[in-house]
């Protein structure tokens, strides 16, 4: 059920991440959620976006230092103490979120220790998971 | 035929006494020459207390003062010229990075020497007068441009004097024209493979063979990933301008990482240079060229500050000349740093044994905390990137201990994107040294 992630290696400087969305931009691929953190020298900006698969190859055609990983994106009503009860679980569970961002809507991308086990969790606690389908088709 | 495989078979594998012989014979003529000739040098003879006739044996060149680039800024422009000016058919300079340029006078002999030269080191690298070869030197006043194109002219080899830049057009060229050596400056040749592999550019079919390279120091490792991406041969030569530019040594196909030294046109010594004395054969010192050929400026013991070390032992291909290693350091480039001399080709061998990083590399030296600080630029490849900090952090500090165990210091270490540091056409810019100096 995880959702490809497309990191890329960035240097802080002014224009780096408008260089990769233009990218994205002229190839039509769609951002559905990013983050960017950095250590002050160089930093990794993540994206799940509608075609992961051409990001991917755009990304490398330009040299640019890019890498596919896993996330999982779970769906939560926009309720008071939603996020705080699936953190519980994970709190719960054992299972450490590495980073986590917020998607278009009321969708988060998470990256953690134990996907397996973070899936199961979630499952056990009847929390809806998004799938790369939906992702693509713009859920 | 023994020794085809030679541009002037006769000179290239005569005996070494006989190369002795004629270069004492030159060595004389020419100390004749630049003494009669010019006021500067008779002014040097007179102040060291020798006449050219002083000069019986070869080894008595170590009476001959020495040139350095200082006396030909010092006479800028003709002051060396031992030629009236209407003999002289041409000027090269070399660019300089502050003030007035060194230039250089050739007369009909001087290019006529000077393109056998060439053609001997371009016949070395393999190629023959059935190949096409595509100049990607810009011409001007850079002695590589015009030096390259008369020597493969004088060998018989079609010539698509493209020039440098517009690399979509050098790409086209070889597609069309079939070119089959590459003359170009290695960084620019790097530029090439980039480009050509966006545009799907098929290397390893292409009608190139050969690359000559020259213009800025080629390192084995840019080396290495040229020919594995450009699917030809590199080869690489000797010169600068000072002494006509290319064509003081080339290597041959037997012989990568010593270049044979055009011996009837330049005499060689390797002096220790703390000392000015002569080192024993094969242990590295400056090179030291006095040119036994020359009509308009005749340099005599040209200090190159090159560091190399020459050997006089037979070489496979059968030629006799003497060959001279690679240079691979200057007098003048090692860097001092907090008290430790340090030169950048070392940043290099690290960095090329670490797998993950480009053979390209900046080192930024500043001052600013009181105390000297070196920064290494690296780029990193696409392939070692990885999602986690934690893993990006541990592959930086890895960088870091590698080149600490090499160089004595901790430098600090900055990953940049892939293919971001200038890839520049000229001089590479390693080196940043931004210490103010009190
Ligand atoms: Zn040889």
């Amino acid at each position: 059920m995880a959702v490809s992630q497309i990191s890329v290696f960035l240097e802080n400087k002014p224009g780096h991440l408008l260089h990769i969305l233009n990218i994205f931009e002229t190839s039509g691929i769609n951002v559905r959620g990013f983050s960017t953190a950095d250590t002050g020298d160089y930093g990794i900006a993540r994206f799940v976006v509608d075609k992961p698969a051409l990001a991917l190859e755009m990304l490398r055609a330009q040299s640019c230092a890019a890498k596919e990983s896993e996330v999982l994106c779970i769906r939560l009503p926009d309720r008071l103490g939603e996020l705080a009860r699936v953190i519980r679980i994970f709190a719960a569970a054992g299972i450490n979120v590495i980073y986590s961002y917020t998607l278009v809507s009321n969708i988060i991308a998470i990256h953690t220790n134990n996907h397996a086990a973070t899936e199961a969790s979630l499952k056990e606690h009847s929390i809806e998971l998004v799938s790369q389908d939906e992702i693509s088709a713009g859920a | 035929m023994p020794h085809r495989n030679c541009f002037d078979p006769a000179v290239e594998t005569a005996p070494r006494e006989h190369i002795r012989r004629l270069q004492l014979e030159k060595l004389q003529k020419q100390a004749v020459w630049t003494y009669e000739r010019i006021p500067w040098y008779r002014e040097r003879f007179r102040k060291l207390g020798v006449k050219p006739e002083d000069i019986r044996t070869l080894e008595d060149v170590r009476r001959l003062p020495f040139t350095d680039k200082q006396a030909l800024r010092d006479n800028y422009p003709f002051g060396l010229c031992a030629v009236p000016l209407d003999e002289v058919l041409r000027l090269h300079s070399s660019s300089g990075t502050t003030g007035k340029p060194i230039v250089i006078g050739y007369s009909r002999h001087d290019l006529d020497v000077w393109s056998d030269c060439v053609a001997r080191l371009v016949v070395m690298a393999g190629v023959t007068r059935s190949d096409r070869a595509q100049m990607a030197f810009g011409y001007g006043m850079f002695t590589g441009g015009l030096g390259l194109h008369y020597g493969c002219e004088k060998l018989g080899c079609m010539i698509v004097p493209a020039g440098s830049g517009n690399t979509e057009r050098h790409l086209m060229m070889i597609e069309d024209y079939q070119t089959t050596v590459l003359i170009s400056t290695p960084s620019y040749a790097l530029h090439m493979c980039e480009i050509g592999e966006k545009l799907g550019f098929d290397w390893a079919n292409s009608s190139l063979k050969i690359g000559l390279f020259g213009g800025e120091p080629c390192t084995p490792c840019m080396k290495r990933e040229i020919e594995s991406r450009m699917r030809i041969v590199c080869t690489d030569n000797y010169g600068l301008t000072e002494v006509n530019g290319p064509g003081v040594a080339g290597e041959c196909l037997s012989s990568r990482d010593h270049q044979h030294i055009a011996e009837d046109h330049f005499l060689w010594e390797v002096l220790d240079p703390a000392t000015d004395e002569p080192c024993p054969e094969g242990t590295e010192g400056e090179l030291v060229l006095t040119l036994l050929d020359k009509e308009a400026f005749p340099l005599l013991r040209y200090r190159t500050h090159d560091l190399t070390r020459v050997t006089t032992e037979p070489c496979a291909c059968g030629r006799t000349h003497a060959r001279m290693s690679k240079v691979r350091a200057r007098t003048d480039d090692m860097l001092i740093i907090r008290g430790t001399n340090i030169f950048p080709r070392q940043v290099e061998d690290v960095l090329s044994g670490i797998h993950g990083v480009a053979s390209h590399y900046r080192i930024i030296l500043d001052n600013e905390s009181g105390m000297d600080r070196m920064t290494v630029m690296v780029e990193l490849q696409p392939e070692a990137f990885s999602d986690s900090f934690e893993s990006m952090n541990h592959f930086q500090r890895h960088i870091v201990d590698r080149l600490r165990q090499s160089l004595m210091i901790t430098p600090v270490v900055r990953l940049v994107e892939p293919g971001s540091i200038e890839r520049t056409l000229g001089k590479s810019k390693r080196v940043d040294d931004r210490r103010v100096k009190e």
